[in-house]
């Protein structure tokens, strides 16, 4: 029974090391500057950081396939930025909160395209 | 004495015939006794019928995990313009039938053009009410959704968000949905 429960709280503590050697900051400075942040379900971050917060220009790079690369304030996607759907489609023009706000072109996978304003991740007919 | 007489036959047979005409007739008890409790217990076709279905699902869960197990570990797609692997039609309704599962990153990317959906969902603490994943043969492809339930602006609301799943992750254990395209 001892054995067991040394052999459960060591694999704990190697997969927990595991972990976190893979996940956290990566590469440079995370904090404030330019760095690569990879999260548990590896989700990726690299770009520019500001008070620990994604801000500035960066890539966030989802383990489903979304891409976003642009803009960041407060770790949202806010500014001028480009979506890119797991399928192909893709979303070109403003962000705010996280969502496309603003003007901008979606793409479908397909080719047909719809621009204009667009408010939180509605097109505004 | 007759039945002495028969007793005293009985024994004068040799110990290996004795032995055996035992068994045979313990062998006779219990098919009688289960013929017996069959005639009282055994005509429950209800039970019949749970026995065989039980018998197919099981079956049908053998079939799912063999194929689960041929699958390529990985994102398992049903269009083209990736590297990922693409799912033949048969193998899309197949896995689409096998999956259960909806990962949060999967919720969250749906929610990118839904912002109720979003609000709801940041405001309950990430609580999902119900999900879905089903195969709509009509149509022929895989439908996957969730229920959303939580209050914006003090007011409760429940929303339902679905669309086509249209990519799937493979963990070598069960698939997931990994892509609902609700635009």
């Amino acid at each position: 029974m001892k054995k067991y429960l040394i052999s459960i709280t060591f694999s704990f503590f190697i997969t927990s090391l595991t972990l976190a050697a893979v996940t956290g900051c990566q590469e440079g400075n995370c904090d404030n500057g330019f760095g690569k942040w990879i999260y548990t379900d590896k989700t990726m971050y690299e770009g520019e950081w500001a008070g620990t917060k994604k801000h500035g220009q960066g890539t966030e790079t989802w383990p489903n396939g979304y891409i976003y690369k642009g803009e960041f304030k407060k770790s949202l996607w806010s500014g001028e930025g480009v979506l890119i759907f797991p399928d192909g489609s893709t979303y070109k023009g403003e962000w705010a909160n996280g969502f496309m706000n603003g003007k901008g072109t979606f793409t479908w996978a397909d080719g047909k395209e719809k621009t204009g304003i667009w408010k939180n991740g509605e097109l505004q007919e | 004495m007759l039945q002495d007489k028969h007793l005293n036959k009985l024994r004068e047979l040799p110990e290996p015939v004795r032995q055996l005409a035992g068994l045979v007739i313990i062998t006779i008890i219990v098919i009688l006794s289960f013929a017996i409790l069959n005639i009282f217990f055994g005509h429950d076709k209800d039970l019949v019928a749970k026995m065989k279905k039980e018998e197919e699902k099981n079956s049908e869960k053998r079939k799912l995990s063999e194929m689960m197990s041929n699958l390529p570990s990985g994102i398992l797609v049903t269009y083209d313009g990736t590297d990922n692997y693409k799912l033949s039609e048969e193998l899309y309704e197949k896995v689409c039938n096998a999956t259960k599962l909806i990962p949060q990153r999967t919720l969250l990317g749906a929610n990118l053009i839904n912002l109720k959906a979003h609000q709801i969902y940041t405001n309950n603490g990430n609580q999902i009410q119900e999900t879905f994943v089903k195969w709509d043969s009509e149509n022929k492809k895989c439908v996957a959704g969730y229920v959303l339930k939580g209050t914006i602006d003090g007011k409760e609301e429940t929303i339902t968000v679905s669309g086509d799943a249209l990519s799937f992750l493979s963990t070598g254990i069960d698939t997931r949905v990994y892509f609902i395209k609700n635009f």
